[in-house]
């Protein structure tokens, strides 16, 4: 397993008075793809947030490289290689150009200018309209805009959340591949999901019910654990 | 007649916008609304007032001082009040009470030191003679107050689209959970146009007395609802859009004043009223109105 990229302990959280994650915990390894299984309301997108600090952590603790992290701002941690794409993932009164030098803000301007250039090669349709407002695009074009942006700082951990989330099954197969395109030249992916299309690039799959982990490990772990099997792929499956 | 109204009613209308400007910067960036933006503009007003009368500086002079002036007060402010204020469950209707609050103070405060007398600084100051365009002649005051209000309009866009702060200025007014998703420094971004917002405030205080008559601790109150016609024709959270906002009540304040001077103090109430029933977004109506 490789060393720990990102490393969250004991996590507690909510809104308000309602507490969502009761001690949830996960890692990250440099490099590594981990997929975060849940269903609606487990509490996924608030752990995200706790990670990126978006939201305070009631209790617990998060690290980076194993420097704690817990209470820094969201944009010290975004300096220091994180980067998020919420569900909506752009700004859609922005045009693409500028959402992508939102997503670079802190790289120097040559190194931004190279990025964004590796970034059109493998996102065309954004570079033929890179002067278009990110609002006058299709869902599926935006999320993938949203990828770009968030993959314009070169981040070393991609945190996602459900980026499935209305796409189309060609547009899933897509975003998976972009995604496997970019892990293979190290970016480390923690990818929060309902849909199991994703498990194929997981190398780890934590699982987290009613705001705790309830099972880690591999993928092949999980399709050995009737239970869980059940639960996510159906008798069928 | 209606030529000269029209002339002046759009250098009004450049004036006005200066009004608006930065009003609507700070509810673009930050969704709140400073009640006491008026107040700001006559503190502007009293200090051009003071540079000029006790150390001989004059107006065009003394705008550069005032807008550094406005903006660094506006920084330590914002830190102090605008976070814990953003923090609430409802922030906009909170930022009313509180600026409304801000704003009492702002001018007991003024009306202790300052006294309620009057005060003016002479048009001369700004040069002697009028200016003519196609036959008109407008006071030479009233043209350079409008050339310096164009001057801040373009100053801002060119901070809002050519710069790397303004583009995360953008960003914020587009959405500040996104901004704050991105990495964006939301406080940072939002100090520095609340700074710009007063500074604005101040820069348009500073040719009051040329445009607006007298200066007096009280006249923050009517600047107020002026700024707040402007910002709502023209489009509230757009701040270019207060351009808009600024010529329609420039001009129409210029055509009430011509031909229907005794309903002339009427406008800013009718402009509200009338885009509140007909469009309610705002003439440019992009954005939404959370307010």
């Amino acid at each position: 397993m490789p060393a720990d990229l990102l490393r969250a302990e004991g996590l507690a959280a909510g809104y308000g008075k309602v507490r969502v994650l009761w001690g949830a915990g996960l890692t990250v390894g440099a490099g590594e793809s981990v997929v975060l299984l849940g269903p609606n309301g487990a509490g996924k997108t608030t752990l995200l947030k706790v990670l990126l600090g978006l939201m305070p952590a009631w209790a617990g603790r998060v690290s980076l490289e194993g420097e704690e992290i817990t209470t820094w701002p969201s944009d010290r941690r975004v300096r220091r290689g994180l980067a998020y794409m919420s569900e909506i993932g752009v700004f859609t009164a922005l045009s693409i150009a500028e959402n992508l030098a939102i997503g670079g803000q802190f790289s120097p301007p040559a190194r931004l200018r190279r990025r964004l250039d590796e970034l059109y090669a493998v996102f065309p349709d954004l570079a033929a309209r890179r002067g278009a407002l990110a609002g006058s695009l299709s869902g599926g074009q935006r999320k993938m805009l949203g990828i770009a942006k968030a993959l314009a700082g070169a981040p070393r951990l991609l945190i996602m959340d459900e980026p499935s989330a209305g796409l189309s099954p060609l547009f899933v197969g897509q975003v998976i591949g972009i995604l496997r395109r970019f892990h293979a030249t190290g970016l480390a992916l923690l990818i929060a999901e309902q849909n199991v299309k994703f498990l194929d690039l997981a190398e780890r799959v934590f699982t987290l019910e009613g705001g705790r982990v309830g099972f880690s490990g591999s993928v092949a772990e999980l399709h050995a654990d009737n239970a869980l099997h059940r639960a996510y792929f159906g008798l069928g499956a | 007649m209606l030529l000269h109204a029209l002339l002046g009613g759009v250098v009004f209308g450049c004036y006005f916008t200066l009004i608006g400007l930065g009003l609507n910067l700070v509810f673009g960036v930050m969704r709140i609304v400073n009640l006491a933006h008026g107040d700001v503009l006559m503190l502007g007003s009293f200090a051009a007032y003071f540079l000029f009368h006790l150390a001989a500086l004059s107006p065009l002079s003394a705008a550069p001082l005032i807008v550094i002036g406005f903006f660094l007060l506006g920084l330590p402010f914002y830190y102090l009040v605008v976070p814990r204020l953003a923090a609430s469950r409802d922030a906009e209707m909170l930022s009313f009470i509180l600026f409304f609050g801000v704003q009492q103070i702002i001018e007991a405060l003024a009306a202790i030191a300052f006294g309620s007398s009057e005060r003016s600084i002479p048009a001369r100051v700004l040069g002697i003679g009028a200016v003519h365009l196609w036959g008109q002649s407008l006071p030479r005051a009233w043209v350079i107050s409008a050339l310096v209000a164009l001057a801040a309009v373009l100053a801002l866009y060119l901070y809002l689209y050519h710069t790397r702060l303004g583009l995360l200025t953008r960003a914020v007014m587009a959405s500040r959970e996104e901004a704050r998703a991105s990495g964006i420094d939301i406080h940072r971004v939002s100090a520095i146009a609340f700074g710009i917002g007063l500074a604005l405030a101040g820069l348009a205080g500073v040719f009051a007395p040329f445009m607006l008559g007298s200066i007096t601790p009280a006249m923050g109150s009517t600047i107020n609802l002026a700024a707040f016609a402007v910002i709502v024709v023209g489009t509230l959270g757009n701040p270019l859009g207060t351009v808009l906002g600024g010529l329609v009540y420039g001009v129409g304040l210029l055509m009430m004043q011509t031909y229907l001077s005794a309903w002339a103090d009427l406008l800013p109430n009718l402009l509200l009223i009338l885009v509140l029933l007909v469009r309610p977004s705002g003439l440019l109506g992009r954005r939404v109105r959370l307010a």
